[in-house]
């Protein structure tokens, strides 16, 4: 058995200042997680939170760059994560910072 | 052996070879093949696991640690044995959880009964394809043979992804077998999947590391290496202990090794890369092209139905409502469907015993079979019911996938007193039985949360504490009615069982602020998608609960019965023949051990207001609540069954003490010894079952040892206070 197929892949690993990283014709600002109304997609740009739970998130699909759509927002998050339901508490919530996407209509 | 097969890669600065090392051969056919089972929660791990061996399992701990361990076996279809382990469910290797971290530390072979597989089969839900294959990305370095069951294949295709297995096989250079654990399909092709594995060669690494980050990282690799792991599985740790801050046991005290991953770490920053993500973003652009070229999708509303039903279930106003209606029914029926089964267990085993006692002559021997061993079969067998009715509902909750969404529900509750949503249930099921209710605390993951759980579920007033509040309110509270059908007595009731409620509470507040100390760990729930159980999977569950119980549990409370029917019975005492036979038995009993316990402890129990008969009842107790009422009976020469309790409180109101004439039962009296009641740990299962869940062993006698001694405190000052208190009220009389 031979495998050829793998594609090296060089991910794009530098980190680029979370700010700088916005587009400014997006028109909305980066801001935390917790701020985002349900309804909102947004994308992650920093989780900033201990490295325990920066592992747990990482490895429920919530990484840097993946993209979030809030569904419910109360005393904690509801999440859609490329089809995973994830509820996140309030601590989290507020140190994930996103980019929002522009609002459209 | 696996040096015929060339994987092609590209070279790395490591310049690693590729490992086999642990890989099976065709020499060991005979031999039995170990099998890990691995996977993201919610994959259909154990309904897989349930369908490959049935009811050949073995469920016990990981040595030192709360976590349980499953162990199944199945055949081959060629006859090969094979040995499977349920490793718990994780989203990664990255040790976050205690679960996690046992599941390294087996497939890295650090685990402490060294069980290394030699195979790894990931199951992986193939409708979350992308998340699922980050764990298996990090299997697959482990230098293991690996085999991926794609299961839920069927609701993929609902959710309208097409998969290309082919395809898929290629990009992950292992066996795919696509399963529908639920309905068993696949099973054998995973069975002779496994096999076959184990001749083949490990998979290894499908991305690289930018060059720089590898550079850096060399080192690293080349001291883990040198400690013993193989290459790929060492490149991978490497990866992982960037981003783990906690010193993990296998690597504190290899202060060496931390100097190196902290250098490594202040080196890929020096280059631009944040060393704690690196893993996860080289990783995840791995499978977004893995995925880009294997799953097509071809409906936009995917995952819409448990969406849908979401919207009512999380719902304000319906959800905790709907949450309340189902927690009755749980309730309810492990209350009361469980009854005609307690009845008939009850009926059977006491039948059994007179047939016994008939066959044999009468003696000592009669009396340890038929009151020591039958009677303590008896009350080892009346909590199966209530166990299998209740691990029935738990099962049903957790497979449909409400369970997360319980615990999302009363997650705000629960967290004010330090606690978990995932707390709930097992507090719930106490009300029934603190057994099972502690067995259920499993579901819980964090060890501390889990361990001040167990501590305060026998704190829910149990089924088996109404007797005793029956029996003394039925004769010590006036049944005065308020209104339509409210009455004292039924108030008394409830007080009793609001009382220990908020004792579970408040003792868990404290626990999780003394002892159980620890960071308030903040929710990271999945909510899965709503799947229709899997009755075989269910039965299978609840089998294994009831042979767990009765095999962990069964054996201590039969020894301890029949301890205590030894200690009621000796030394024998020469009693009045003249005397009705129930008045013997007082005699006996009086001047048996356990009644020279009773009077022993009369000092200490003399100030909450009891005399020796309710010291020896108490004492008698120790092993099972409901004993209080039957040895007050005995004690008072009357049965405790049907009118015989009316007989009993009777008897009780008429007491008299014989030197003051006073009666010895007052309504402060007998409240006091509710009250005492509420809080006293008198069963024996529980302190069995607390063993076993707190840890096993000596951590798990400690914890025993100190739920029974806090509770008893607990029982003592509040009934003291109780008594006392009523006394200088001017309650007495
Ligand atoms: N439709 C479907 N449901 C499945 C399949 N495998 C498991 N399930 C269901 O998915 C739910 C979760 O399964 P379980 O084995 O408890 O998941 P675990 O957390 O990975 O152990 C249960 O309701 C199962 O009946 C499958 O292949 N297809």
């Amino acid at each position: 058995m031979r495998i050829i197929l793998n594609k090296p892949i060089v991910a794009n690993t530098r980190q680029l200042p979370a700010f700088a990283e916005a587009d400014p014709s997006a028109g909305e600002r980066p801001c935390a997680l917790a701020q985002c109304l349900p309804g909102s997609r947004a994308t992650v740009v920093d989780i900033a939170c201990s490295a325990d739970e920066g592992c747990r998130l990482r490895a429920l699909g919530l990484y840097e760059g993946s993209r979030v759509c809030v569904i419910d927002s109360r005393h904690c998050m509801v999440l859609d994560v490329r089809g995973t339901r994830l509820a996140l508490g309030q601590a989290l919530t507020s140190g994930i910072t996103v980019q929002p996407d522009r609002l459209r209509g | 052996m696996s040096s015929t097969t060339t994987v092609q890669r590209p070279r790395t600065p490591v310049g690693e070879q590729l490992a086999g090392g642990r890989s099976g051969t065709i020499d060991d056919a005979n031999a039995v093949l170990r099998v890990a089972i691995i996977g993201n929660p919610n994959t259909g791990k154990t309904t897989l696991f349930n369908a490959l061996t049935g009811l050949r399992q073995r469920v016990g701990n990981f040595a030192g640690v709360t976590v349980e361990r499953v162990e199944g076996h199945f055949r081959t279809p060629d006859g090969r044995r094979v040995a499977v382990l349920d490793l718990p469910g994780s989203y990664s290797l990255s040790a976050g959880s205690p679960d996690e971290k046992i599941a390294l530390d087996v497939l890295l072979g650090h685990d402490v009964d060294r069980w290394s597989p030699q195979v790894v089969l990931v199951v992986v839900d193939a409708a979350h394809l992308d998340r699922n294959l980050f764990l298996t990305s990090q299997v697959m370095e482990l230098g293991i043979p690996v085999v991926v069951a794609l299961n839920q294949f069927d609701v993929a295709q609902e959710d309208g992804l097409v998969i290309d297995v082919p395809e898929l096989i290629h990009e992950l250079g292992v066996s795919v077998v696509p399963t529908v654990a639920k309905r068993g399909e696949g099973i054998e092709t995973v069975k002779r999947a496994l096999e076959i594995a184990a001749g083949l060669p490990a998979p290894a690494r499908r991305f690289t590391l930018p060059g720089v980050a590898e550079g850096i990282l060399a080192p690293l690799v080349g001291r883990l290496v040198g400690s013993g792991m193989l290459p790929s599985a060492a490149r991978m740790e490497a990866l992982r202990l960037l981003a783990a801050t906690r010193a993990e046991p296998h690597v504190l005290g290899q202060t060496e090794l931390l100097r190196e991953v902290g250098e490594a770490v202040t080196a890929l920053q020096g280059a631009g890369f944040a060393p704690h993500r690196l893993e996860s973003e080289v990783r995840y652009a791995w499978i977004s092209g893995v995925t880009e070229r294997t799953v097509t999708s071809t409906s936009v509303t995917g995952s819409d139905r448990s969406h849908r039903i979401d919207t009512v279930i999380l719902h304000r106003v319906w959800g905790p409502l709907i949450f309340l209606a189902l927690m009755a029914l749980v309730f309810q029926s492990v209350f009361t469907w469980a009854q005609p089964f307690i009845e008939a267990i009850e009926w059977g085993v006491a039948r059994g015993g007179e047939l016994v006692a008939g066959w044999m002559p009468a003696g000592d021997l009669r009396g340890l079979v038929v009151d020591g061993v039958f009677a303590g079969v008896g009350s080892v067998l009346v909590f199966l019911p209530q166990i299998a009715i209740l691990f029935a509902f738990i099962g049903l909750l957790e497979q449909s996938g409400y369970m997360a969404r319980a615990a999302f529900l009363m997650d705000r509750v629960m967290r004010k007193v330090g606690l978990h949503g995932k707390s709930f249930i097992p507090m719930l099921s106490g009300y029934a039985c603190a057994v099972p209710g502690i067995m259920a605390t499993r579901t819980i993951e964090d060890p501390k949360d889990r361990l001040a759980t167990i501590m305060v579920v026998p704190l829910m007033s149990c089924s088996a504490r109404l007797p005793v509040y029956t029996l003394l309110i039925g004769s010590f509270v006036p049944p005065v009615v308020y209104f339509a059908g409210v009455g004292l007595q039924g108030l008394t009731m409830l007080g009793m069982y609001l009382l220990g409620t908020l004792a579970a509470l408040g003792a868990a507040a404290i626990f999780k602020r003394t002892l159980l100390k620890g960071p308030v760990r903040p929710m990271i729930l999945e909510l899965p998608g709503y799947r229709w159980p899997s009755l075989h999977s269910l039965a299978v569950s609840v089998a294994q609960r009831c042979r767990l119980f009765l095999r962990r549990a069964g054996t201590v409370i039969l020894s301890l019965s029949i301890v205590l029917w030894a200690m009621a019975t000796y030394p024998r005492t020469a009693v009045d023949a003249t005397l009705p036979e129930e008045a013997q038995q007082e005699q006996q009993l009086a001047n048996s051990l356990l009644g020279r316990v009773g009077h022993a402890i009369e000092p200490a129990v003399r100030p909450l207001g009891y005399d020796w008969k309710i010291g020896v009842s108490i004492a008698a107790s120790f092993a099972a609540r409901e004993v209080f009422v039957s040895t007050m009976g005995t004690i008072y020469g009357v049965g405790d069954r049907g009118d015989e309790a009316v007989a009993l409180g009777q008897r009780l109101r008429a007491e008299r003490n014989p030197t003051t004439g006073a009666p010895t039962y007052t309504t402060l009296v007998a409240v006091g010894l509710m009250v005492f009641y509420v809080f006293a740990l008198m069963c024996i299962s529980t302190v069995a079952v607390t063993v076993r869940e707190a840890g096993g062993g000596r951590v798990g006698w400690q914890w025993a040892g100190l739920q029974f001694g806090y509770m008893l405190a607990l029982a003592y000052g509040a009934a003291w206070i109780v008594y006392r208190g009523g006394l200088a009220l001017g309650l007495g009389g």
